[in-house]
């Protein structure tokens, strides 16, 4: 019967299959590369896309171009709108290319324009044949600017209302836990290992049948705290003491912080897969493991299945949620700087000389430049302000030092402008450098100077170099709006905040005095410390013009300075009571 | 395994570098063989700041404790202090296995493990993890859960953390001397071991070591510690104070809080005034000297609030009231500052009687590094056989805490 159900119609290959795994937008796209390179699924594996030369380098079976009439090949530069306009344009596609399958896998990276824009759609038209549908999607950092992480939280909330289940994953979180150690190549490819592992392990686990059943409700509950972050884990160990191993490597995995964090969970689920040769014993070990770091009241969802595929090993899936509340989002920060010195090193290998990088625009660059600007440029003073401080430095250096390599420019351009120029923004998320299937940056890199570069993955087709070089050029382009547009007032703002924020009652004060004027009036209301200390040597100034500032700390001047409350306690007491009874 | 072993402590003070060397007796008294101890130059609040000057003063010291103890000192105890030391209570709770009903050590390990397990800061660097108690199926206060019948097991944890960066550079700066170091102690736990009885640990007691840079505190309750940590503000401070008051020179504004300054001002007459003269003996000026001394009483009293902040929780439960120790808690009246701000029973003093030279203990300002003797002690008798790695973290925490008994 099961059989049956799997296999209606062998002979129209991929069609057949059940399960669908469909990649939206660059970083969809990324991910479903790895999962065609581990081969590691039986589903049908559908790349879309806005931009064609994106899809083009896609390494899924069966790609579909969004919007071709619409966008005419061009990505949707950020904008989700155009995204979903494209998704709507391609409708019909979008539902043959769907239908038949009972669970589709959409894996999206947001913030981005068609990920974002798109996704929602393809989610509502997969619905609406009837499929299950589960959606892994990544966040973008923080460092890349909050409009899209808005567009993000907006593309989101379309998503939940649409998918059975989600999977968030925080691009912060395992950069965070990855990047330290490794190089930025491999912080993007073991991410989208992870995602294509829990994409894996998912269908695993829905698909199969089980001893112990887990099918997308148990899923739902699991992931039930939905603005949560998501925690997954998944090991897979072979030998003597293979389960214990297995769970250990899933606990290992970076969005659980060594099982820390399930300490906070609600809702676990456990899945224990296995070759013939799984015994209760090794399953019972691993269970009991799994309790012990959790709370008592968690509610584990257990399940248990055989998979002769496995073999030998033994695979441990954990999956739980987050709520948004957990104290984990405690350093978005420390992954912006250390990404951004490794791209920079990495990409001077790619990079050409930046005097190379100015051919003259192409038509198609003003083409695709006129529609979107209009929403473009309001939105973003107001909108980058607040992240000056950090988003500033970015762009701040390109362009006194041209040295600076266009790859970098590229990724990091969009933190700032989700500009409509950029062909494939999503695709940021997850490192189109990473991998042999390189895209976008690379191939400019290959097809404009191919003479020049020592490209560490060379690209053999060669994907229409036209519209390559003007994407590139789009790039250095929006580059200078940017840097016009938003350095010229946040500098004066950003420089004065660290001063303020110091000391800031004490700031105002221009004039430094010497503190011997305090004992004369420490305290108005103390009788004895009015009366003025008789010294031979110095007069007593006025004491209006008390500027508590670094020489009011006498000796310890150079040292770190001991704020508690925002007072400075090297600060005399007397002196700062004094200046309380002032105010 | 009590046996006579001849112990050195080093502690880096701001305002003196100090060696102790002391001999525990089989029968686990200390005697003291030696203290050197020199100025400090390159410290500030607790933390090194220059490496060269620290050196020379640890070397002076260390001669002057050789020399008086007959001992060549080659392995240190180290006592750290500063304003980045922070500690938390943490508890963990593990159930046992269905089918086992006795807690086994192999259960206390796991629990302890959970216990242990807290995020700190990256950076930061765990210091000192002690068991406080152990709580089985809600019992609370169980010291030995070994071999007792019950379902779930919690470990009742202490931890105390500092950056690992500036505990790193003290130990380096020893090393450079060269001495190696045996342990690093969080200074105020040293004290405590010597300042505080068992019975003021169980009836509940704070005790400040108001240094030069920094006031480091430990609160015991119940027997059991139950806070710690550092208020990077000392005798330094007030020195500064007055300093910046009189228009004197640092160092005269430090002598004359120690020959006269005090921390009552009430009943001094207004018209006492104080003759300031600059290091040669010139007269620069006359202060009324209850100026200075409510100077003096308003740093103290800033102090005392700050450590009283943070042991609020505590605060009706101490029975044995607040120990004031350190060179600072020298200065006259500051234990009154101190009742008016706790409004319990203050007492100032130094280590408890060991033999020795007796000058040495009973001056507070001595007490944390003969405390480092007696913690080298402590740390040694309970479990010789583990490794100095593993002894860091585990034993330590073990062994404070059957002494906090």
């Amino acid at each position: 019967m099961v059989e049956f159900t799997r296999n209606p119609g062998t002979p129209q290959g991929a069609e057949t299959l059940h399960s669908c795994i469909i990649g939206v937008g660059g970083a969809g796209l990324n991910v479903l590369d790895r999962i065609t390179l581990d081969r590691t699924m039986e589903a049908t594996l559908v790349a879309m896309h806005t931009d064609v030369r994106v899809l083009s380098h896609s390494m899924a079976p069966a790609k579909l171009q969004l919007g071709t009439d619409l966008m005419r090949g061009v990505g949707a530069g950020g904008d989700p709108d155009l995204g979903r306009e494209a998704a709507l344009f391609s409708r019909e596609e979008i539902r043959k290319a769907v239908d038949g399958h009972q669970i589709v896998f959409l894996c999206v990276g947001l913030g981005g324009g068609s990920g974002s824009g798109a996704a929602p759609v393809v989610a509502e038209i997969a619905k609406s044949t009837g499929a299950m549908v589960l959606v892994v999607a990544t966040v973008p950092f923080a460092f890349e600017g909050r409009r899209r992480i808005r567009q993000a939280e907006e593309a989101l909330e379309l998503l939940q209302k649409r998918a059975d289940a989600l999977v968030l994953f925080e691009n912060d979180r395992m950069g965070e836990l990855i990047l330290p150690k490794d190089g930025i190549q491999k912080a993007f490819s073991s991410a989208d290992q992870l995602i294509s592992q829990c994409l894996r392990a998912v269908s695993t686990m829905v698909t199969t049948p089980g001893l112990v059943k887990l099918g997308l409700d148990d899923l739902t509950t699991a992931l039930s705290s939905s603005e949560g972050r998501c925690l997954f884990g998944f090991g897979e160990a072979r030998g003597q003491h293979r389960g214990a191993e297995a769970l250990k490597r899933a606990l290992k995995s970076p969005l659980i912080d060594q099982g820390r964090l399930l300490h906070h969970t609600k809702n676990l689920l456990v899945h224990v897969a296995g070759g013939e040769g799984l015994t209760l014993v090794e399953v019972e070990a691993i269970m009991k493991q799994v309790g012990r770091n959790v709370p008592d009241e968690t509610q584990i969802l257990f399940g248990v299945a055989v998979d002769p595929k496995l073999g030998e090993s033994v695979a441990v899936t954990l999956i739980s949620s987050l709520g948004a509340d957990v104290p984990t989002r405690d350093a978005p920060r420390p992954s912006e700087p250390v990404s951004r010195p490794l791209t920079r090193a990495e990409a001077d290998d790619l990079a050409p000389p930046a005097s190379l990088r100015k051919p003259t625009p192409r038509p198609a660059e003003t083409r695709r430049a006129a529609p979107p600007p209009a929403p473009e440029p309001e939105p973003e003073p107001e909108l980058e302000e607040p992240e000056n401080e950090q988003v500033e430095e970015t762009p701040a250096a390109p362009p006194p030092l041209p040295q600076r390599s266009a790859p970098v420019e590229a990724r990091q351009e969009p933190e700032p402008t989700p500009s409509p120029e950029v062909a494939s923004t999503d695709l940021d998320l997850f490192g189109q450098e990473t991998r042999a299937p390189a895209r976008r940056e690379p191939t400019p890199a290959a097809s404009t100077f191919p003479d020049e570069v020592e490209l560490p993955e060379p690209l053999e087709d060669a994907a229409e170099p036209e519209v390559i070089v003007e994407a590139q050029e789009e790039v250095v382009v929006i580059e200078e709006e940017v840097i016009a547009a938003d350095i010229v007032e946040p500098i004066p703002e950003t420089t004065a905040i660290p001063v303020t924020s110091r000391q800031p009652e004490r700031e105002p004060e221009p004039e430094p005095e010497p503190p011997r004027a305090s004992p004369t009036k420490p305290a108005p209301n103390r009788t004895l410390l009015s009366s003025v200390i008789q010294t031979n040597g110095a007069k007593a100034p006025s004491d209006d013009m008390f500027a508590a500032g670094e020489q009011d700390r006498g000796r310890f001047k150079d040292t770190e300075p001991s704020i508690v409350e925002g007072e400075d306690l090297d600060v005399p007491t007397w002196m700062r009571l004094k200046k309380k009874m002032k105010r | 395994m009590a046996r006579s072993t001849i112990y050195a402590g080093l502690e880096i003070g701001t305002h003196k570098i100090c060696v102790v060397v002391g001999e525990a007796k089989k029968d686990g008294s200390i005697k003291i063989l030696g203290v050197g101890h020199a100025a400090s130059r390159g410290v500030r609040k607790g933390e090194i700041v220059d490496f060269d000057k620290v050196q020379t003063c640890i070397n002076d010291a260390l001669v002057r404790a050789e020399d008086r103890s007959d001992v060549m000192i080659r392995n240190v105890y180290l006592g750290v202090t500063g304003a980045h030391v922070e500690s938390i209570n943490n508890r963990g709770c593990y159930r046992l296995p269905e089918d086992q009903l006795e807690i086994t050590e192999d259960d206390v390990e796991e629990s302890k493990e959970i216990a242990r397990n807290v995020s700190i800061p990256q950076q930061n660097v765990f210091l000192h993890s002690v068991t406080r108690q152990y709580i089985v199926d809600g019992q609370e206060a169980v010291r030995q859960p070994i071999g007792r019948e019950a379902r779930t097991l919690e470990a009742d944890y202490h931890i105390i953390h500092g950056v690992r960066g500036r505990v790193q550079n003290a130990i380096r700066c020893v090393r450079e001397i060269p001495l190696e170091v045996e342990d690093v102690v969080f200074t105020p736990i040293a004290a405590a071991q010597v300042v505080l009885t068992r019975e003021m640990k169980s009836q509940g007691s704070l005790m400040i070591d108001v240094g030069a840079g920094t006031a480091d505190y430990v609160l015991y309750e119940d027997g059991m510690i139950a806070a710690s940590g550092c208020v990077p503000l000392g005798g330094d401070h007030i020195s500064n104070d007055i300093a910046m008051a009189l228009q004197i020179p640092n160092g005269r504004a430090e002598r004359l809080k120690v020959e006269e300054g005090s921390a009552l001002f009430d009943d001094v007459d207004p018209d006492d005034m104080l003759r300031v003269e600059d290091d040669t003996g010139h007269l620069i000026g006359e202060a009324p000297r209850a100026f200075i001394n409510e100077i003096i009483a308003l740093r103290c009293q800033e102090i005392f609030e700050l450590v009283k902040d943070r042991c609020e929780p505590w605060m009706g439960k101490l029975g044995a009231g607040v120990v004031l120790t350190g060179g600072c808690s020298l200065l006259k009246g500051i234990d009154s500052v101190a009742h008016e701000v706790f409004q319990i029973k203050v007492t100032r003093t130094g280590s408890a009687p060991v033999s020795g030279v007796t000058a040495t203990f009973e001056n507070p300002m001595f007490a944390a590094p003969i405390g480092l003797i007696r913690y080298a002690q402590i740390l040694d008798s309970e479990k010789p056989f583990l490794s100095p790695l593993v002894r860091l973290s585990r034993k330590v925490s073990e062994m404070l805490g059957s002494i906090a008994m």
